[in-house]
């Protein structure tokens, strides 16, 4: 199967992407925009969003074809998880959803059309008329494709000419994506453009930044600042910092039975992007007052990702990757085999100061003879962070209260919070956790699968793409 | 001095000799083998009924005095413990020397203890070894530079003198090589600043350079890498450069730390050639590390850094699939594991997070394993 060479990252590897390139390509699609983009009724958009995001799903679809061969290599996610991760996001993406996600962000599905405006805003004799960036340039993360993709159909609802710079070698579904679209609407793919080039080509980002009105970008501190700090003073930057999630299960859903099924949920949201995401746990909190225990919600996890890891794979990691994991394991089973010792032992041998005897409780579940999956449980409440690809940490807690608490060093950088509790403690706990700063608050099992009208970072994304005009009458 | 250990050290002094011994007198190298793989169980067995941290974690796997039969099935304790456990055999009040690791910033610092009967080991471990593979084999193994033999190295060391750091191994092993071999004329050129680093005295280094210059004495240097740097500068700053006579080398060892601007291999060999007058080929690049007894050691074939790393004898690495967690094949990528004879008070075998391929007599590093990895959301890893 041979795609037609219609953008930048289309072309062999080593093919020179230069300033000038840069800055033509973006004229062209912004060009592109005004004759062929700017005056599509939104509903259209929508329309033509939700049937490339169905046909995506369907078996035989060539690009999701592709994207299931290639993706494990140029990605490094397995097929089974890539599989998963892209049928969750494209199921989404139904014109229901989007024409929600409009009317919330923007109050009415016509705002990008013409003048207009909600009954109550009417009422006061306003009308409003949204219009989202001639050009928006968005830096994508290397990581997870659907911050990208969503950053994709963000701009596309508001009628923008993009340009999509990927990090070398993750530029593959982004690119399949902008083909499929374009397949179904050359117009609406003539106002795309997906490059790839390696991080740090200022020269290169600085043509691009010069004709942009909007930059997007995800990714690290560093490679946020350092995008702030290139930018001209009248581009709008929306920025997508690393941000980390953790879960909470209520002692209510520790009775044998539903233990295991919050359990299952819980490995469900580790196994998913292989845990790579901003909304992936690292961390799950374990209220110690059911009738399973902590120790027993970790070992429960364990099984429910070996039963994961039989359907769906981890697979291969770089040795960077699994050196980090076999490194942690490592340690925390020392800490266990001392932590099992001394509970044997008990108080038959003091061992004074220079020997201390563990404080904490420590145990370690994980796949033999590779590093698939690793639970780790930790009496020690002190929250965590991480090696990911499927390593996660369960503590013990006494309430949400006790978890935010052990929590603090993370506060300011969590995402999500999935809970496993019933309806009722779910909404007593949500004001302390908005109060605490997270920004998303959804059941365990359902961490990695936002609406695509999710407000990522706690703000509205469509939102902050458009800029209004207010018509008083 | 009456320890458990007694009998093994005397079992491992006579290994350790016979396996220096020139090839020739060698007797029965096959012997040698099946001897390395009884001293190691021997050290095992001891170890594990002395040090709780090894017996609870053999425990823990199932493993106990008796019940292994190669050196290569040790459990191995991961570098890490030494940073929150007491990984030794010794009672606190055996305890007359404490090592610990630089480390990175913001971590606690790994501890190894030591009594005089481990710093003994310590030592019979580090003397014939840096003797063989920077003396002894020097001329050995270059063809480009013939030193003068009958002009004896005068020695510069970098690193602050052992008294000034009594917790630093690699002070502790610098110092005793140059009461050892550097004689009346070495010099140590390392110092403490005011905050606790480690600084190089720009006027006594300059001195001893000079010196040798004058006296036209090949050179020994001997430092870190970011000790290195440091030099680079101060020689920078005085505005002065050196073309040290034929046959002068650098020993580097541990990296940066933080502790100065990091260069690439190609860049330090370009400043040790260009401000002191050394090829490449007169760079050994050794690799330690406060938790072992033992050390390896590394030529330059190019100046892009060194090759291949060897231990002594007694001083096994193993390469570990951090993957898997077994063995990894030659040409693979795995984690360092060593099994250090030497290492008598504490552990034999240790778990580090370097990164090394396997080739044929050793392996090559590939660098400490980086506290982040790029990919994931992870901001800093645990």
């Amino acid at each position: 199967m041979h795609f037609p060479e219609l953008f930048l990252a289309d072309r062999p590897p080593g093919a020179p992407t230069t300033p000038a390139f840069i800055r033509e390509a973006c004229i062209a699609i912004k060009r592109n925009r005004v004759h062929w983009l700017a005056h599509r009724k939104t509903q259209e958009l929508i329309e033509l969003i939700a049937f490339a995001a169905e046909r995506w799903r369907e078996p035989g679809n060539r690009y999701r074809h592709r994207a299931l061969d290639l993706g494990p290599t140029e990605t490094g996610f397995g097929r089974t998880t890539l599989e998963a991760g892209l049928d969750a996001f494209f199921a989404g993406l139904t014109v229901e959803a989007l024409t929600s996600w409009v009317t919330q962000d923007l109050g009415e599905i016509r705002r990008l059309d013409e003048f207009c405006a909600p009954m109550g805003e009417m009422r006061h004799g306003r009308l409003a008329l949204a219009r989202g960036p001639e050009l928006v340039v968005h830096i994508a993360a290397g990581t997870l494709p659907n911050p990208t993709l969503l950053s994709m159909v963000a701009s596309l609802l508001v009628k923008s000419a993009q340009l999509v710079k990927c990090s070398s070698r993750s530029s593959l579904l982004p690119r399949l994506f902008a083909h499929s679209l374009a397949e179904l609407e050359p117009k609406v793919g003539g106002c795309l453009e997906v490059a790839d080039w390696p991080g740090g080509s200022n020269d290169l980002e600085a043509a691009a930044f010069a004709e942009a009105e909007c930059v997007t970008v995800h990714g690290s501190d560093e490679t946020v600042k350092s995008v702030r700090s290139r930018l001209p003073g009248s581009v709008r930057l929306l920025a997508y910092g690393h941000q980390l999630s953790f879960g909470v299960v209520g002692a209510e859903m520790l009775s044998s039975y539903s233990a295991r099924k919050a359990a299952e949920k819980a490995a469900h949201d580790v196994t998913a992007w292989n845990q790579l995401g901003c909304l992936s746990p690292h961390v799950f909190y374990v209220e110690d007052s059911g009738a399973v225990s902590p120790e027993a919600f970790g070992e429960l996890l364990a099984e429910a990702l070996a039963a994961g890891e039989a359907k769906d794979p981890r697979g291969p990691l770089p040795p960077e990757s699994a050196a980090q994991i076999a490194g942690s394991r490592s340690l925390y089973e020392v800490r266990e085999a001392r932590s099992r010792v001394a509970h044997e032992e008990a108080v038959t041998a003091p061992r004074g100061v220079f020997f201390p005897a563990p404080d904490h409780v420590t145990r370690v579940w994980s796949s033999p003879g590779s590093t698939a999956w690793t639970v780790v449980y930790e009496a020690d409440p002190h929250f965590r962070i991480s090696c990911l690809n499927r390593f996660v940490y369960v503590k013990s807690c006494r309430n949400l209260k006790d978890a935010l608490h052990h929590a603090d060093s993370v506060r300011g950088r969590v995402s999500t919070v999935g809970l496993a509790m019933t309806e009722g403690r779910s909404a007593e706990a949500a004001p302390h956790l908005a109060a605490w700063g997270v920004t998303r608050i959804c059941p365990i099992g359902r961490m990695q699968t936002p609406p695509p009208a999710w407000r990522h970072d706690g703000r509205p994304a469509l939102g902050d793409l458009v800029r209004w005009t207010d018509l008083e009458t | 001095m009456n320890t458990p250990f007694n009998a093994y050290i005397g079992h491992l002094s006579s290994w350790m000799n016979r396996w220096l011994a020139p090839s020739g007198a060698r007797s029965g190298a096959a012997g040698l083998e099946s001897e390395f793989n009884r001293l190691a169980l021997e050290l095992f067995n001891l170890q594990c009924v002395h040090n709780p941290v090894y017996r609870d974690l053999c425990r823990a796997r199932g493993v106990s005095p008796g019940s292994l039969d190669s050196w290569r099935d040790l459990p191995a304790v991961p570098a890490a413990a030494f940073k929150e456990l007491p990984v030794t055999c010794l009672a606190a009040n055996e305890v007359t020397t404490t090592f610990c690791s630089s480390g990175t910033t913001g971590q606690s610092p790994s501890r190894h203890f030591h009594s005089p009967f481990s710093l003994m080991a310590y030592e019979a471990s580090f003397l014939p070894w840096f003797r063989r593979q920077a003396l002894e084999n020097w001329n050995n193994s270059t063809e480009s530079i013939i030193s003068d033999a009958s002009k004896p190295l005068q020695w510069i060391s970098l690193i602050p003198a052992r008294a000034a750091a009594p917790s630093s191994s690699l002070a502790y092993m610098i110092s005793t090589l140059l009461e050892r071999f550097g004689g009346e004329s070495s010099s140590t050129c390392g110092s403490i600043g005011g905050g606790g680093e480690w600084e190089v005295d720009a006027r006594r280094l300059i001195d001893a350079l000079d010196q040798a210059m004058v006296s036209d004495r090949p050179v020994m240097i001997l430092g870190t890498a970011f000790n290195l740097v440091h030099l680079f500068d101060r020689l920078t700053e005085a505005g002065r450069r050196f073309q040290l006579p034929a046959g002068s080398r650098v020993m580097e060892t541990g990296g940066y730390k933080g502790r100065s601007r990091t260069l690439i291999p190609a860049e330090l060999a370009d400043g040790i050639r260009s401000l002191l007058g050394i090829p490449f080929d007169g760079i050994l690049t050794e690799y330690g590390m406060s938790e072992l007894s033992s050390q390896a050691y590394a030529r330059w074939p190019h100046p892009a850094g060194p090759g291949e790393l060897a231990f002594p004898g007694w001083a096994r690495p193993l390469v570990i699939s951090p993957e898997t967690g077994v063995e990894a094949a030659e040409g693979e990528t795995g984690l360092l594991r060593i099994v250090d004879l030497a290492n008598v008070a504490s552990v034999l075998c240790l778990q580090t997070e370097d990164l090394v391929v396997r080739r044929k007599s050793g392996f090559q590093l590939l660098g400490r394993r980086p506290a982040a990895e790029a990919r994931g959301c992870s901001l800093t890893s645990a």
